[in-house]
């Protein structure tokens, strides 16, 4: 098991080489100079721009040929440090994401903050996504074939094919706007008075108060909703398929057969056994909702990785592009390698050698 | 033997060219001519039937014409210019004059898959097809002059001098680039008479604009999954026939791509370079075609070993016919499948990408319009609802088709459901 896993991770490295290299190049080989792309923005004498351009193109080593940029840039991120490195241990040093084009923040900071948003969504969305389609599942296959189950897999697809940017507007447009239904906040992920609210709701001098937990939810639900509704399909048909393998499995006629109610057969026996396909998808949904997060975040102004990329994508501010898509991809690399991993703790059967 | 292509447990090489002879013996003449059995039908022709065969799917298809009608005779049902006109005692007709190559050449790429459709008995009417389509293409870009905009104002200013004696107009009187200028107050207009599913931003005309943009949704399509497919194709029929190394390092290259959100690649893509059509419909195929690889390599991989995979080798074939004469075909009905699933995947993206304000400018698209209901600074229904639901009933089109396509193709569910 431990070999796998090192294999596993050592075969993530060129895979995160070559995802980072793909995603700077296009941004290098792109028409236009960024150094001068960042300063035409500015209203300046022609001096001042010039100066400018220099001061972006020595700090971010700029003028450089691409690939030496490539290099410089992977040395910084390695947390390899030839000779002694500044956290006294001899041959490692804390990974430098760099330094913000745009904002004068480093990139570090940028993403501790807006990673735990888009994480929050996600985190929320999964069990809401689960707890949905097993359930759906479960009740397709014990009416397979019938009007229950093609009506519920036609529905599903079509909440599939249900853009989400629709979706989103029509929720934000129709229950959150002040001249229609206010029952949602339109935007962002908390209340302006959120700040000095108290963490539990309460009683206060002014009646009852809201509180940062329930503010927080309730600025959450038309979001988590966004990013779930599409995977119901896929989850739930899988639960089905697992549902429907285990209901011909020789154990369950064995079950039946020694009069395990029917209720039980389904839910202790067939049930317990469709989870283990169940929990392998769960780590391929990751890379898929923080794909979804970026339109979700840019509908309803949420300040997380998805609209940090997006805004950083429009302003050309390549060193946050490539530290966001490092960041995806080894959280989708990790994710994947969790399911792996889980799906030989939770069915015996499978060892990895 | 017209099905036993799909049976996975056949050994035999499955001839998909001819469907098979039924088991006559030749010189075995019988004295009354039997009853002619059904024509054979090959693969394809098989999987189209019984995809077609489910209800859904036939909605879908017919969802899917209309959107083909709608794009290919745009400048006929959303139009400012008259079809017909009497002005000043001469008959003339604007729009017929005002078209611009892509409607011609749409015009005669439709006129032309009519004829190969029906012309079943002419020989070679594939490369014929793929001939005449080249030279439609080629001449209408070339000898369809490219006209100024016009002053769409015209004829309605002329209509109410009276100057027009007797005119045909299209269903819906506007072009999807008419801002109605003469108008006063045109903008966000929400349906009227006048304007059936409102004004945008512009003062453009809803409807017509949604008309209109049914030519990029269709054409996003289509080329992105193809780009897609040749791709997914030949990437994961080299890993799927080399094994080892190819794969190893074509996995590693399926994973890079995985590993970065699509959206996030794509939306840096056409951050970066100048925004243009064709740019988009690459790079959404270049994007996406790790699916394919995958299910094309994993056919390959049982493919190989398989007896007429060995004996094409035997026989001295070069790789190229082993490749996509002989294994391929065996091999392409998941890729047709998830090639449905693309067409909407691909549709899909660039609804978002026109979202995000990365799309076309000018040209009217289902996403950009979502996008002018965002930046509205207020909630317009129309400009949301309308276009929306045309991006929601082709997507979920495509994707009933693809499930009506793999039930149909999926040799365990025969039999089964």
């Amino acid at each position: 098991m431990l070999s796998y896993i090192i294999r596993r991770l050592l075969l993530a490295i060129p895979t995160l080489i070559g995802m980072t290299a793909v995603v700077f190049f296009i941004m290098a080989l792109s028409p236009g100079r960024p150094s001068a792309i960042l300063a035409a923005g500015l209203q300046l004498k022609p001096q001042e721009r010039e100066a400018l351009k220099r001061y972006y193109d020595e700090r971010y080593g700029l003028d450089k040929p691409i690939v030496v940029q490539y290099f410089r840039w992977m040395k910084k991120i390695s947390p390899i440090q030839i000779g002694p490195g500044p956290l006294g241990w001899p041959w490692f040093k804390a990974p430098d994401l760099g330094h913000s084009m745009i904002r004068d923040r480093r990139v570090s900071d940028l993403i501790k903050e807006s990673l735990p948003v888009t994480l929050l969504l996600d985190v929320m969305a999964l069990p809401l996504i689960y707890s949905t389609s097993i359930w759906l599942g479960l009740k397709a296959a014990r009416h397979r074939g019938e009007i229950v189950d093609v009506g519920m897999g036609t529905v599903l697809l079509a909440l599939w094919s249900f853009p989400v940017i629709l979706a989103g507007l029509l929720l934000q447009g129709y229950l959150a706007n002040k001249d229609m239904l206010y029952w949602f906040p339109p935007a962002e992920l908390h209340d302006m008075q959120a700040g000095g609210m108290t963490f539990l709701p309460h009683h206060g001098a002014a009646g009852w108060e809201r509180g940062w937990l329930v503010d927080t939810a309730w600025h959450l639900v038309l979001p988590v909703i966004c990013l779930a509704y599409g995977q119901f399909a896929f989850v739930s048909k899988l639960s089905r398929g697992a549902v429907l393998e285990n209901i011909g499995a020789d154990y369950v006629r064995t079950a039946r057969a020694k009069g395990v109610g029917e209720r039980s057969v389904l839910y202790r026996h067939v049930f317990r056994n469709s989870l283990i396909p169940l929990i392998t998808f769960a780590a391929q949904l990751l890379p898929a909702l923080i794909g979804g997060s970026i339109v979700v975040e840019t509908i309803f102004s949420v300040s997380g990785m998805g609209k940090l990329g997006i805004d950083s994508i429009f302003y050309k501010d390549s060193e946050v592009v490539l530290a966001i898509a490092l960041v995806a991809g080894i959280l989708g690399l990790i994710a994947n390698l969790a399911g792996d991993i889980l799906y030989a703790v939770v069915d015996p059967r499978v060892a990895y050698d | 033997m017209s099905t036993g292509a799909l049976d996975n447990t056949t050994m035999t090489p499955p001839d998909h060219t001819n469907g098979g002879n039924g088991g006559a013996l030749p010189g075995a003449r019988p004295l009354t001519p039997p009853p002619p059995p059904p024509p054979p039908r090959s693969l394809w022709a098989t999987a189209l039937v019984d995809t077609f065969r489910n209800r859904r799917a036939q909605v879908s298809a017919v969802w899917i014409g209309l959107l083909v009608i709608c794009a290919v005779f745009a400048p006929f049902i959303a139009n400012t210019h008259p079809l017909l006109m009497k002005r000043d005692g001469h008959w003339s007709s604007p729009a017929l004059h005002y078209l611009v190559p892509a409607d011609v050449m749409l015009l005669a790429v439709f006129v032309l898959t009519l004829a190969f459709l029906f012309a079943r008995r002419v020989p070679y009417r594939g490369w014929i097809y793929a001939g005449l389509v080249l030279v439609a293409i080629v001449l209408s870009y070339t000898l369809v002059p490219r006209r100024d905009v016009p002053n769409y104002a015209v004829y309605r200013q002329a209509a109410a001098a009276g100057k027009i004696q007797a005119a045909i107009y299209a269903p819906v009187r506007f072009s999807p680039l008419d801002r109605q200028f003469e108008r006063e107050d045109v903008l966000l207009n929400a349906p009227s008479a006048q304007n059936w599913l409102g004004t945008d931003s512009n003062g453009a005309d809803v409807a017509s604009r949604i008309i209109h943009a049914a030519r990029i949704a269709l054409a996003v399509g289509f080329i992105a999954t193809g780009i897609e497919v040749v791709i997914g194709v030949i990437v994961g029929g080299l890993m799927g026939y080399f094994v080892g190394k190819v794969d190893l390092l074509g996995m590693r290259l399926i994973e890079i791509f995985e590993a970065i959100p699509t959206l996030f690649l794509l939306i840096t893509f056409t951050a970066f370079y100048k925004r243009d059509l064709y740019m988009i419909m690459a790079i959404i195929g270049l994007t996406s075609w790790t699916g394919v690889a995958r299910f094309v390599r994993g056919e390959f991989l049982r493919l190989r070993n398989l007896d007429f995979v060995h004996a094409a080798r035997a026989a001295g074939l070069p790789l190229r016919s082993v490749l996509f004469r002989h294994m391929l075909p065996n091999a392409l009905t998941p890729v047709l499948v998830s090639a449905s699933f693309g067409v909407a995947q691909a549709i899909l993206l660039e609804s978002v990408l026109s979202f995000l304000g990365l799309g076309l400018v000018e040209e009217p698209s289902w996403g950009g319009m979502l996008e002018q209901a965002r930046s509205a600074g207020r909630f317009i229904w129309w400009l949301a609802v309308f276009p929306g639901m045309a991006i929601f009933l082709t997507v979920f089109a495509y994707n009933l088709i693809g499930e009506s396509m793999r039930d149909a193709l999926d040799p365990k569910l025969r039999g089964i459901e």
